[in-house]
Formats: C-alpha cells, structure tokens, sequence
C-alpha cells in the first residue's frame, strides 16, 4: 500500500497534465467514476431484496410453502433492521470506519443471498429465511454507508444530484429483478430440465452475480476512499449520526403522527408489492411478464419522478397538503385495485407517482419538527418502526391472502392507508393548532429564516 | 317438453316486483334478516325392487308452496334428476320393473303431472384421464395426450344406505369399475358426495360455495386411484338436456370477491333457459388434498357444451324413465389441474364441488366485515377532518372576538 502511495504521489509531482484525470481524486472525472462505483454498491442488495417478488409461484411451488411461510422471507429481512437502524450509524461511526463497514454489509448481503440460494438447493426453506435474515442484516445498512460516501465526496458540490441518482439505481436495480428473474428462471429450467428447488437455488445463486459486483465496487470504494484520503489529506468519511435512545421521551406529537404516517403508508406499498405479481395474474390474468412489468412500475416512476417532485415540494412548501394528496392517491388506488377490474395499470401508475411523492413530502418534515441534535434518532427510529411495521405486516399479509384471499388483503392495505390518512388529518390539525410550522409555504419559511438571522 | 313455465313458484309468496326486487335483494344480503327461504328436507333411498339394493336417492325439498325433488342415482351412469313443482304436495312415483327394463320410459314420475314447473337432469358418464408431461404452455386449453376414459355406467357402487346422514342431509355414492385389469382402483374410488340443504349458508371448507334451500350441493373427489402416467390430469365428462335446439352455455363471471374461495375470481355457471329456472354453478378451481387451500388449488377448465349426436352417450335410466326417448343431450368436459403446479399426483386425490339449483342461482355479495373494514376506514378520516376543522374554526372565531382589544 505504502508503495503505491509513493507511486501516485509521484505520478502527482509530474504535473497535471501526465496523470489521466480519470486517476486524479481532486478531478470531476475521477469523481465521476467514484459515482458509478457507489451507484453500483446499492445495486445488488436492491436487485435481490425482491428476488421472492419476482419468483413468488417458483418459490412457493418448488419450495411448497404457503403465502403465510412465503412473506416470512420479507419479514426475517425487517427483523434485524429494527435493531440495526439505531446502530448502522454507530458501527460506521466508531467500529468498523466507513471503509470496512461498507465492506463488511456488502460481505453480508453477498453471504446472505448464497445462504438464500443455498437453501433453494438443499430444499430447506429454514435456510432460505437464514438467508433473508443475514441479508437483511447487511442490507439497510449499506444503504446508510453508501449515503456517508455519498456525503464524503461530494458534499458541497453536487450531493443532491449523487442522491437522486442513487436512488434512481436503487429503483433500477427493482425494476431489472423483477423483470428479470422469472426469465432467468425459465433458462436454468431449460439447462436442467426440470423445475424443482435445485432450479430455484441455482437462480438466485445467479442472481448473487449482482452482490459480487457490490462486493468489488466496496472494494474498489475503500481503495479510492483510502488513495484520496493519502493524496488529498481527505478525512474518512463519517454519518455524524448520534443517536441517544432517551431522546425518544422529548419526541413531540407530531413527530409521532409522521412516524404513524410513515409505517401506515409503507407496509400498504413494499407487502403489496411483494405480493403483487401473481395478484395481477390471478385477478386480472396477466401474463407472467406482463405482471412483472406492472409490479416494477412504482419503482420505474419513482426513478425519475422523485427529483422532480423534490424539487416541487421544495419550492412550494406546504408538506402536509403533498402528504394528504400522496396518501389520499394511494387510498384510491388500492380500492380500485380493490373493488374494480378497471385496467390496474391506472391504479399502479397513481400508485408509483403518490409513492414518490409521499418519500418527497414526509421524510424533510422530521427536520422540522425536531431539533437538529435529535434528528439522526429520530431518522433511526423512524427507519426502525418502519421495518417493525413491514416485518409484522408481512406476515399478517401472508396469513390473510392464505385464509381470506386478495379482496380481504387489500381491503386490510386500505385499512393500513386509512390510519395513515387518518394522522396526516390529524397532524394537520395539530400543527394549525399549535401554530406549528409545517405546513408553511416555501415563501413563509423563507421569511423566518430572514427575521431569525436578523 | 315439461319446465318451460314462468317459474312463479321460486318466489312463492307472489308479491308484487317491487316486493320481489327487495326479497332478492334481502336474500342475497349476508345477514338474510327477511325473506330467508327454508325448505324441510327429506333424504330417502328408495328400496330397491324385490330386495335388490339400487342406488336411487330422493331429495325432497318441501318450501310453503313449491317442493323440490332430486333424483339422484347410480343406475348406470351417475345421474341426477332435478324437479320443481309449484305445490307443496307433490310426490315421486317409481315403477321399479319398469325403470329396470331395457324401455323404461315413464318408470319414474313425479305427480301431479300439471304441477311442474321445471325440470331438467345431469349425467355424469365418463372420467377422463390426460398425460400432461409434454404440455408445456401452463394455459393452454389442451390438457394432453388422453388415455381411455373410464366409463361410469361401468362402474360398481357402493349401497348408499350406509353412507346416508340425515344430520348433515348427505349420503355418498362411492365407486370404482367393475372391470379393472390394471388395478389402478384397487385402492382407490370416485365418490360422489350430495348433500342438501334446510337454509342458506356456506361450507367450511373452500370454495365455500353461497347455498340456499333451493340447492343442493355435489362434491366429486377420486381418492387413491393409480394414474397411468407421472403427471396424469384428470377430466369429468357431464352431459345435460338442451331443452331447444342450441346447447345452453357456460357463463364465465368475473368477480371482485375471492373472499370465500382465496385467489378465485371467476365463478362459472351453466343456466339452463334464459329464465331463471335452473343452475349449476361452481368455482373454477379444485384442490389436491383433503385439507383445501390455496397451496393444493388446481385450476378447473370447461369446455363450451357441444350437442352429442355424434357418439352415443350411454344412457341413464332415470333420465329416460322421467323425460322419455326423445331428448337431445349436450355434454361438456371439466377438467382438474395443469401440468405444472400442484397435481393430482402429489396426493393421489382431487376434490371438486358444484351446486345445483332451481331459480336465480345465488349471488355473492360483500361480506359485513369487508363493509364494516371499509366504513370505518374511510369514514374516520372524513369524521376527523369534520370535526376537526368545526372546533378550529370555532377557537378561531373565539380568538377574532378578542382581537379588537389588540
């Protein structure tokens, strides 16, 4: 290592002009490249965390499980989250340094989709749950690294845009599985000649493929982060996150009230999804890809409508009007998806669009209803009573659809986005009662940033 | 032909339309307050003829003033005759030598003559058997290569007697062929398992199928028979009267709600005129093990009914007996199961169930609780933001009253 530092700081001494600016960590070009890596890094764990959405029937027929067992693969991923929400911050922090840290969730994710596979082969679904509890382990928290590096490099510069961007991948990485996986199924079906769990376990260890790469963007990540660190004099980069778990007895009511609309909102939206492909076959007799397609198509237009409603929302302000609207469209769309044999794909595209700009709309209005030194716990507790809530409702939704079937289930989602709707009303009026300053527009906030800093 | 009249009996009460509208209306309703028809139901298993036991099973189904008679039987194929008469005192008439002859015209009547309003008959004649090994498109219509069906009329049936429970109103015809060279039914039999009704109300177990005193309800299972392939499929072939010169047809209805049959939104139905008159109706879905779910759910095709002149449908007696030689049959097959999912094979069994009745067959309809979710999740937000917007608007006027002193 020493040597090679030596080297390019030699490289450095000879003047701009030899060293090729994609080498140069104080250049765009370099930077560039340092972007594509981190895009990368989420990549895999996002393509595999709805690996079971996109093989819901091949799982539930080659391992013979119900829905009821089947949705246990999304709930053992949330179960560790729920802990490690308040510590991923922590462990990059103070334990492993962001370097190791990405490279030891990245070693996680990849380990966890082998075991995931691994239990495909030996046809033991205890193992493909051990699996999704390992992956889910590393899971969340790459995502929390990935956000440090993100900051680390371009903080100042062009972070909005990284951020936007890593999402979109994330997004990416949804719609590719979903689309993908079921085809890749069918190949290896062709190659081995039969269905069974050995097709499945040797499918999702292809699909690992996609883990590897994050394997080695972390890798190529820490040696980057590591050589700016030497040439630039850079420091490592950090989360800055604290979290105190006695804040949690100061958080105000509103706070609580977005954290109901939060977990009220998501477990109608990732469940679903989860569940989605085969739904649009059963009820609306959708082709086995054409029902992959409308399930990814919350994710195709969350890519790129999120920088444009953020954008929206920032220059209008008004968060509980945006929020009202989001979660008022997704009420309408599960009861259409409900009550009607209307083309879903109408329900899913408002679907796709209010998710969007539910995430624009409610995540920033924690910044505003607690104080700043508080805001990393309350972002973590958030984030964990989000993983809580999909946990168990990923369960409760397996047991429904196995007992009561899809018109009960989604009336239980719009059960789900009524408490949701029932908050936003509720925060709405709390913050007009209080005169609380959530629902300023975005001239009325600039105007106290102005009197506060005369 | 008999059964063309204006079936008047099935709302027996002779109310005016606006009372019929809302006696529908209530009787599809799930809480059935009003209107709720309860028939007394009667199994008998008629005795045979000079101490022979034959598989004759009445069904009667006495209303306020209409009674229901189904005949069901296993003289020769399984078959099953379905009457309604407009008064509460009708009867079936059997004239055992008759029935058993090689004419057995008028062997089987129900009096008085006059007082029928509808009648029709089903036959189960043949079980199919289909190897879906090289069927590789999961919908397509073709099940696969057939094997020789097993006739019905060819099989041998147990004495119904035994099965007969007068608590559940059932009884259960269970038989396996005479002639089997290759075993394939040394262990295994089909039942036919009816069971009739005193009210309205749902099974247990899925599909769940809405009954009403007006039906009555079959299930067909085959139990433990070999397959003769690895992945063999399996078929029933039903045949029913066409009462004009086209076949009637199958209705495929979509709906909303697969609250009761989870996963299943489509419900079948076979209705015999264009009035309501008569009905079979069923799920397209049947289950490969004895505790149903949606993990042993097969799928159920039916063909479109085709008339039978072509090939000679072995006849049933009863059928004959009741409606005479110069009947036109229709016949359509049902098959179980896809080559891919759950089969037959993994449990050596399939269950199927149907209902059969007279009048408008019955129509799901939301449940309290679906109603109940939906009211209180919509309703809420709504009530909230009522109320809460009168009481801020109410301190905000308090508040302007103060305002001059400022």
């Amino acid at each position: 290592m020493e040597e090679e530092d030596e080297a390019a700081r030699a490289l450095l001494a000879d003047g701009p002009g030899v060293l090729p600016a994609l080498c140069d960590p104080s250049r765009l070009a370099h930077r560039l490249l340092v972007l594509a890596l981190m895009c990368f890094l989420g990549f895999g764990s996002y393509f595999c965390y709805d690996n079971p959405a996109a093989l819901q029937i091949q799982i539930q027929r080659d391992m013979q499980v119900n829905t009821t067992k089947f949705m246990l693969l999304y709930a053992w991923y949330s179960w560790p989250n729920v802990v490690l929400c308040f510590f991923g911050g922590f462990l990059i922090d103070r334990v492993f340094g962001i370097r190791w840290g990405t490279i030891i969730f990245s070693c996680f994710v990849c380990i966890g989709q082998v075991v995931f596979a691994l239990g495909g082969i030996f046809n033991a679904f205890w193992l493909m749950e051990f699996g999704r509890f390992i992956f889910g382990t590393g899971g969340e928290s790459l995502a929390v690294a990935q956000n440090t590096y993100a900051v680390s490099w371009f903080k100042g510069k062009e972070l909005n845009l990284v951020f936007g961007l890593q999402l979109s991948m994330a997004r990416i990485g949804s719609t590719v599985n979903m689309n993908l996986m079921g085809w890749l199924y069918s190949k290896v079906e062709a190659s081995l000649g039969s269905a069974g769990h050995t097709t499945l376990g040797v499918t999702l260890m292809i699909g690992g493929i996609t883990c590897i790469l994050s394997l080695i963007c972390a890798l190529a990540l820490a040696y980057l982060d590591r050589r700016a660190e030497r040439i630039l004099h850079k420091e490592q980069g950090k989360t800055g996150e604290v979290i105190k778990l006695s804040d949690v007895k100061d958080f105000s009511l509103p706070l609580w009230l977005v954290f109901v609309i939060c977990v009220g909102y998501y477990v109608a939206v990732f469940p679903f999804i989860g569940l989605g492909k085969v739904f649009f076959m059963e009820k609306f007799k959708f082709s086995s890809q054409a029902a992959s397609a409308i399930n990814s198509v919350v994710y195709v237009i969350s890519a790129p409508m999120a920088p444009v409603f953020g954008f929206l929302v920032d220059k209008t302000g008004k968060n509980i009007v945006w929020v009202l609207c989001a979660v008022a469209t997704t009420l309408v769309s599960h009861m259409m998806l409900a009550f009607t044999l209307w083309n879903p794909w109408i329900a899913m595209c408002l679907m796709g669009v209010s998710y969007s700009l539910l995430a624009c709309a409610l995540w920033p209005m924690v910044a505003y209803v607690v104080p700043e030194h508080q805001l990393g716990t309350a972002y973590g507790f958030m984030q964990s009573i989000q993983n809580l809530g999909l946990a168990i409702v990923s369960i409760i939704a397996g047991v429904i659809l196995d007992t009561r079937g899809y018109l009960f289930l989604e009336v239980f989602f719009i059960a789900c986005v009524s408490v949701s709707l029932l908050s936003v009303v509720l925060l709405y009026l709390v913050n007009r009662a209080r005169g609380g300053n959530l629902n300023y527009s975005a001239k009325q906030r600039e105007e106290i940033k102005l009197s506060h800093t005369e | 032909m008999c059964g063309c009249g204006e079936p008047r009996w099935a709302w027996g009460r002779c109310a005016p339309s606006p009372m019929l509208l809302l006696s529908l209306l209530l009787s599809a309703a799930p809480f059935g307050l009003l209107g709720e028809e309860t028939r007394q139901v009667s199994l008998e298993v008629i005795p045979g003829w000079l101490g022979s036991p034959q598989n004759l099973l009445h069904i009667r189904a006495v209303g306020t003033n209409s009674t229901l008679h189904y005949v069901w039987s296993s003289l020769g194929p399984p078959a099953v005759l379905l009457v309604a008469t407009n008064t509460p005192h009708s009867s079936l008439v059997v004239n055992w030598s008759c029935l058993l002859s090689p004419e057995p015209d008028e062997g089987l009547m129900v009096l008085p003559k006059d007082s029928i309003q509808f009648s029709s008959a089903l036959v189960f004649t043949r079980l199919f058997e289909f190897d879906s090994t090289n069927v590789s498109d999961v919908a397509a219509k073709f099940p696969g290569k057939p094997y020789p069906p097993y006739p019905l009329a060819e099989f041998s049936w147990n004495n119904i007697t035994d099965s007969l429970d007068p608590a559940t109103l059932s009884a259960t015809f269970r038989g396996h062929p005479m002639h089997d060279p290759t075993n394939a039914f040394a262990n295994g039999s089909l039942a036919f398992r009816v069971q009739a009704f005193s009210g309205s109300g749902r099974p247990i177990q899925p599909p769940r199928l809405l009954h009403t005193a007006d039906t009555c309800q079959l299930e067909v299972a085959l139990c433990g028979a070999s397959p003769r392939g690895n992945r063999s499929l399996f078929g029933l072939e039903v045949a029913t009267l066409s009462q004009g010169p086209d076949c009637p047809s199958v209705q495929e209805q979509l709906s909303i709600d697969d609250e009761y049959t989870p996963a299943v939104f489509q419900l079948d139905q076979l209705l015999w005129d264009a009035l309501p008159s008569g009905f079979m109706q069923w799920r397209p879905v049947a289950f490969s093990q004895k505790q149903r779910g949606r993990e042993s759910a097969l799928p159920c095709q039916v063909s479109p009914l085709h008339p039978t002149l072509e090939y000679p449908l072995p006849q049933s007696p009863i059928v004959r007996a009741f409606f005479g030689s110069q009947t036109n049959f229709c016949a359509f097959n049902l098959t179980f199961g896809a080559s891919t999912g759950p089969g037959y094979w993994d449990h050596y069994y399939f269950s199927w169930s149907m209902l059969l009745g007279v009048g408008s067959p019955p129509v799901d309809t939301l449940s309290a609780l679906v109603l109940g979710i939906m009211a209180v999740a919509l309703g809420a937000p709504g009530l909230m933001l009522l109320g809460g917007g009168l009481i801020l608007l109410l301190r905000h006027k308090r508040y302007s009253e103060y305002q001059p002193i400022n």
